[in-house]
């Protein structure tokens, strides 16, 4: 006994047997004394489960002797469970079941390996008569699946056990046929999935015993729906016990017959009659036999007998089994080829999803009234189960769906434009997002109409729900496409209510009120995931049409989405049932992810809601601990390249054991981005990556040398023809917008930045020195401004305006800094910089006009980000072009008085 | 493991090289490959249209298994056959022909789905973009075009747009040599050599040429930096020119605008390029029969395999699946093996058969492993205890 005395803590193997025993003496049943608390049991399970009691094998090596005792524990545990088994009272016995099961899952390898036959045997015993406990057979079915699933770590002895499956399908079959519990079904139904999982070849035998004993409780419809579903996975996994290309074939085969004979008493004078044939033409080519009923032939004659009195009930209850259980051949791996009859399933789904229960012409008077109204309640189920079908059918086919992705895409819009119910509209979301995703931007072209003409409708109660009187004219001009008016009207309208705006309930609920149907959360969620999808493949090519409306759609959603506070998640959890429901927070995340893929897909210019997106991410990603604040910072860290685009050369790094270091190609490249003579799509970068030239010491960071530029470059980039003349048109294209913008600048006054708002009391009299200090760049300046911006008369003033500002020292660190490079500038070599810097301020007055096409309020914030990043010379000409917009308001106001 | 394969247009069979070990594997025999007429299908196996003497009506493609160097497979398509690829789960060949038409074929049936005239002249050169949803093709007349593939599997959208094609450039003006294409699905960029010595930058969203790069010699082959930082074109004067796809650049370069450096050993004329799957080795194909593997970073040779006498014409990098190594070993687990065996597909069909299509619409499925991961099984006696004991509970409670 000395050896277990001592134990130093809790991991000390010592105590391991010293647990298992005061277990097995306190808590475990035995013969002699009744057993009244059936929880104990559960302290039992979670003291070896947690202690790993029954592993029998340590990290660090142990004393033998300890090992030695640690072994006798366990054998005597095992001993008293196989008694309890064993015993004649089915409650003890229950008991030495289920602690079986648990040792069969947590044994040593060794251990379960020398005696899961004899376990075996014990169990088995236990589900034939005369055991007639349910508590009893349920029990054993679970630990015996769990004996095979253990067993399917140890490919060595697969014969073995493929024998001991074999004897085991019989009772269970048996227990399917004779048992009428509902518990012992699952029981039974889970053993033989595992066993089909685990050991197909022992199945092979009984295939069709167990084909027809399944399918007889699947057509029964006397299980719940949670036991039939498990039938139903039971029924598709079992051609994987053949393995072979044919009786997958034959299974489905027989399955979509099936369904199409019930579909025909179902949908009787609700469709034209032809429709049943045309599946069957697809499925049964001309001249071969049809296959045997499901379930073979005894079925057939029992369903036949059944047949006038079955009601639609059990009809609708079947064909949805059925379908279900061809999705989940298709979505089951398989380990033959196979070939997926594509047209009749897609035959089948087009049938189901066609009737909407309205009375075909030809064939009038059939139904009554009960029955219509009963099909009708019954269809949405039905249309359900189609298009999860339909999904199946798009993921196991995958790129093959081409031929008939023409086929899926019309039924599917189609559809989606008459469907009306939630449920029903998240799963077509759904299809659309795995159809996108999958197939990429031909998609994307086909769908985006749909997607985005029934997103925006779905959408349109968060979008604009209050705040705006004229809320059902736009929500019509917003599903038709917005122009251009409307939609500056509207931004304007959008940010001043965003304080009056509370959540998406509260502003769905204001919209029921007005006679408007509300929105179900999950509906708008699917609708802003499949917006996301179009956009994350289909965002750049052919999206001129609807890019501009949807941007403008996901930063109205997802800032209003955000502004009750960000949902919290804790509470979520307390509310969730089994029923996967889609939250608030659900939501949230979705427009915040359909946000970035807007902000991030590729577009012609600066994202629109760029820095309104980015202050919501950096919102989000301060609630701590939140998916919210997660997906933020991930968000965040995804439009930093947004900010600064790399296109990084290949570096040889200097490492030792490369023998030719030293000859980089690349530390010669300029660095430069998609830039000026190419793409003019990107205004941004095209400022601040600048035409600079690596330093030929600092060739292990290209990003940063790549930063510090030096001015002669400049002349390089203006001596490209053609960049002054794109800059020139893309400013003539601004102009008009440019010149909106300034009237809207006036308007709103107050959001400019304070500091582009003190100019304006500023010091006049300093004007003539400043005029003076800024000499030959500002002459050039004006050439080329007033060239292509009549709407600021006068440029001097612009200029003297912010160089009156230095003194002031009013300002931010940031501007001041440039400042001073300017001062520098000016003094030296101006003159020289002439012919570039012309180029350059056009390129900088046009970014400040795409600048000034975000949103006002944002102003200060990528004048910042422009500002900083910029060093040396360049920065003058930033600085004051980006001035220039600032002091737009300004000049206009001012402009009498300084002349 | 990672190999090159490397063809040529005189028989000199399909060469196959481990790149990083550089050994020589199988070489597959009787092949002369028409230029970008090589293509592995899916990493299951490979297939070559062959060059045909001009008094033969018809093409020829041949199968090649991994593991056997004989040729296993023969399709005769109506017309002769010049450039080849397949999509990547292999699932699809499209071929183009010296007609004009391009040619599309399920693998796994052999049947011809699609044919359509896409070009006045032989196509010369195919690829599919990133998302594979949309087909470039390259024309002997300069001719460039993109096809949507649903676009081309739709007849009635066939009918009411306005072309059967996304874009068509018309900028070469001569024969397209090569194309390749970039990242970014449909944001990406194309970079195409023709004859006219130049090479020509297009944008895919926006269907317009971004940059042209004139160059000292024709250039036969291009190969895209997968950083897309530059491009390597490889010209008919031996020279590999590393040429930058946007970034600004002097002039004052001895080989012309845009151009910042070679990759050379003075050898005759490069014919085709490919990259390895790290983005570092760059594997040419030379006239002199000889394949070159180039050091990105550092511009050297690291290794040379030779394939023939007569010019090599086609290079690819692709991984090769391990199962056909172990043949030994397959037929200690035979029945699982042969069930996976790649048995290769029957023969590619000469004509769109339009009367089966009623009977015939299966999409063919590739074998999938069943996962018998533990981890999807969870143990189930644990959970029935729970909830019998619960259940037992409830009883014991309605009892007291």
């Amino acid at each position: 006994m000395a050896v277990f005395e001592h134990f130093q803590n809790l991991y000390d193997i010592r105590l391991k047997p010293r647990l298992l025993r005061s277990l097995i003496r306190d808590r475990v049943p035995d013969e002699k004394h009744p057993f009244s608390k059936p929880s104990e049991l559960s302290i039992v399970v979670s003291a070896v489960k947690n202690h790993g009691l029954l592993s029998e094998s340590s990290r660090e090596a142990v004393d033998p002797k300890h090992m030695e005792n640690w072994k006798s524990s366990i054998d005597a545990w095992i001993e008293r469970l196989l008694l309890l088994v064993s015993s004649k009272m089915p409650d003890k016995c229950w008991a030495g079941i289920c602690l079986l099961g648990l040792t069969c899952q947590e044994c040593s390898s060794d251990r379960f390996l020398a005696s899961y036959s004899v376990w075996f045997q014990k169990l088995l015993a236990q589900i034939q008569p005369p055991s007639d406990s349910h508590f009893v057979k349920v029990a054993s079915c679970a630990s015996l699946a769990d004996l095979f699933t253990r067993l399917s770590g140890f490919s060595n002895i697969k014969k073995d056990v493929t024998s001991h499956a074999g004897k085991l399908i019989q009772p269970v079959l048996k227990l399917l046929t004779d048992d009428s519990s509902g518990a012992v079904w699952e029981g039974a139904v889970d053993l033989l999935c595992s066993i089909i999982n685990f050991f197909p070849s022992s199945v092979h035998r009984h295939y069709e015993s167990v084909e027809a004993a399944i399918v007889s409780k699947i057509m029964s419809g006397k299980c719940d729906s949670n036991i039939s579903k498990k039938f139903v996975h039971c029924l598709a996994l079992l051609p994987r016990s053949k393995g072979d290309e044919d009786s997958w074939s034959l299974m489905l085969q027989k399955i979509l017959i099936s369904i199409n004979v019930d579909l025909n008493d179902a949908f009787q004078g609700l469709e034209e009659e032809t429709k049943s044939n045309e599946v069957i033409k697809h499925l049964v080519p001309p001249g071969k036999e049809p296959p045997p009923p499901l379930g073979g032939n005894k079925m057939q004659g029992e369903t036949s007998n059944q047949a006038t009195e079955m009601s639609e009930q059990l009809i609708l209850h079947r064909i949805s089994m059925l379908m279900l259980c061809c999705c989940r051949m298709l979505t089951n791996p398989y380990p033959a080829q196979v070939i997926v009859p594509v047209r009749p399933l897609l035959v089948l789904v087009g049938r189901v999803l066609m009737v909407d229960g309205s009375l075909s012409q030809s064939l009038l008077p059939f139904l009554t009234v009960m029955q219509r109204e009963f099909i009708c309640s019954e269809l949405p189920l039905l249309h359900l189960c189609g298009l999860d079908l339909l999904t199946g059918i798009i993921k196991r086919v995958r790129s093959q769906l081409l031929p008939h992705a023409a086929d899926v895409v019309r039924l599917l819009t189609e559809y989606f434009r008459r469907c009306a119910l939630p449920a029903l509209r998240v799963k077509v979301y759904s299809i659309l997002r795995i159809l996108l995703i999958s197939m990429g931007v031909g998609m994307a072209q086909y769908l985006a109409q749909e997607v985005v003409s029934n997103a925006l409708v779905d959408l349109d109660s968060i979008a604009h729900g209050c705040g705006e009187a004229s809320s059902t004219p736009c929500s019509k001009a917003a599903s038709e496409g917005l122009l251009l008016p409307s939609y500056r009207k509207r931004k304007h309208g959008t940010i001043t209510g965003f304080s009056e705006e509370q959540q998406g309930g509260v502003g769905t609920e204001m919209e029921a009120v007005k006679g408007k149907p509300i929105t179900p959360i999950a509906v708008q969620t699917a609708a802003l995931q499949a917006l996301e999808a179009l956009l994350t493949v289909g965002g750049a090519l052919r999206s001129e049409c609807w890019r501009q409306n949807v941007d403008l759609l996901l930063i109205t959603v997802a800032t209003n989405a955000s502004n009750g506070g960000w949902a919290n998640e804790e509470k979520d959890i307390f509310l969730l049932s089994d029923e996967p429901t889609s939250t608030r927070t659900d939501f949230q995340l979705a427009a915040l992810r359909a946000l970035l893929a807007s902000l991030l897909s590729p577009a012609r210019v600066r994202p629109p809601y760029l820095s309104q997106g980015l202050e919501l991410f950096r919102r989000g990603k301060q609630e701590t601990g939140t998916k919210v604040a997660e997906f933020c910072a991930h968000a965040l860290l995804a439009l930093e390249v947004l900010m600064h685009p790399r296109a990084l050369p290949l570096v040889n790094f200097p490492s030792g054991d490369h023998p030719d270091f030293g000859q980089g190609f690349n530390c010669k490249f300029p660095k430069n981005i998609f830039s000026s003579g190419l793409k003019n799509n990107s205004p941004f970068p095209r400022g601040i990556l600048g035409k600079d030239e690596i330093e030929p010491e600092s060739n292990d960071d290209e990003l940063y040398s790549s930063w510090l530029g030096n001015d002669e470059e400049t002349e390089a980039s203006a001596s490209i023809p053609d960049k002054h003349l794109e800059s020139r048109q893309e400013l003539s294209e601004k102009d008009g917008r440019l010149s909106t913008e300034d009237h809207q600048a006036e308007k709103h006054p107050s959001d400019l930045p304070a500091g582009a708002q003190f100019p304006k009391e500023g010091d006049r009299g300093a004007t003539d020195a400043a005029h003076m200090e800024t000499g030959g760049i500002k002459d050039s300046i004006m050439a080329q401004s007033e060239r292509v911006q009549e709407i600021i008369p006068n440029n001097d003033v612009r200029l003297q305006d912010k160089d009156v500002m230095v003194p002031t020292g009013d300002l931010t660190a940031n501007v001041v800094e440039p400042n001073k490079g300017k001062i520098e500038s000016s003094g030296s070599d101006s003159s020289k910089a002439t012919p570039a810097l012309s180029s350059e301020i056009n390129n900088k007055v046009l970014m400040a006009a795409a600048d000034a096409n975000a949103l006002p309020s944002d102003q200060g914030s990528l004048l910042t980000t422009s500002i900083v990043i910029e060093k040396g010379k360049k920065l003058v000409l930033e600085y004051n072009s980006d001035a220039s917009k600032d002091s737009f308001p300004d000049i206009v106001d001012g402009e009498p008085d300084s002349d | 493991m990672e190999v090159v394969i490397a063809s040529s247009p005189v028989d000199a069979g399909i060469g196959c090289w481990d790149l990083h070990s550089g050994a020589e594997q199988l070489r597959y025999r009787s092949c002369t490959s028409t230029p970008h007429g090589l293509a592995c299908v899916g990493q299951r196996f490979l297939a070559s249209s062959q060059l045909r003497d001009s008094s033969s009506s018809s093409g020829s493609i041949l199968y090649w298994s991994w593991s056997k160097p004989q040729v296993e497979v023969k399709s005769f398509p109506a017309e002769p056959i010049h450039p080849l690829v397949s999509n990547s789960d292999g699932m699809y060949i499209i071929g183009g022909g010296s007609s004009g038409a391009i040619y599309f074929w399920e693998v796994a049936s052999g049947r011809l789905l699609k044919r359509w005239h896409a070009h006045y002249r032989a196509v010369t050169c195919l690829f599919l973009s990133d998302d594979e949803s949309l087909l470039v093709s390259g024309a002997e007349d300069g001719c460039i075009r993109v096809w949507s593939l649903f676009m081309v599997f739709d007849d009635i959208g066939m009918e009411m747009a306005k072309n059967p094609y996304e874009y068509s450039f018309s900028e070469h003006t001569l024969r397209v040599t090569d194309m390749v294409s970039g990242y970014g699905g449909c944001n990406a960029i194309i970079v195409s050599a023709s004859e006219d010595r130049t090479c020509k930058v297009w944008s895919l969203s926006r269907g317009k040429l971004l940059r042209s790069i004139d160059f000292p010699s024709i250039i036969e082959a291009v190969a895209l930096d997968p950083g897309e930082h530059v491009f390597y074109a490889g010209a008919r004067d031996g020279k590999i020119y590393i040429a930058s796809i946007n970034a600004e650049t002097t002039s004052s370069n001895s080989y012309g605008k845009h151009i910042i450096g070679t990759l050379s050993d003075n050898s005759k004329g490069v014919t085709c390029l490919a990259f390895s799957k790290d983005g570092i080795l760059l594997v040419s194909g030379s006239e002199d029969g000889t394949i070159r593997v180039w050091d990105a970073k550092t511009h050297n040779i690291v290794r040379i395999y030779r394939l023939a006498k007569g010019p090599v014409n086609n290079v690819l990098v692709v991984r090769r699946p391990l199962y056909s190594n172990r043949q030994t070993s397959e037929n200690s687990h035979s029945s699982f093996s042969r069930r996976h065996a790649p048995l290769l597909p029957p023969p590619l069909g000469k004509y769109v058969n339009s009367t089966d299509e009623n009977v015939d619409s299966g999409a063919v499925s590739v074998p999938q492993t069943p996962s018998s991961d533990i981890m999807d099984a969870p143990y189930l006696s644990y959970h029935v205890l729970t909830k019998q004991i619960s259940e037992l509970q409830v009883f014991f409670i309605f009892l007291s």
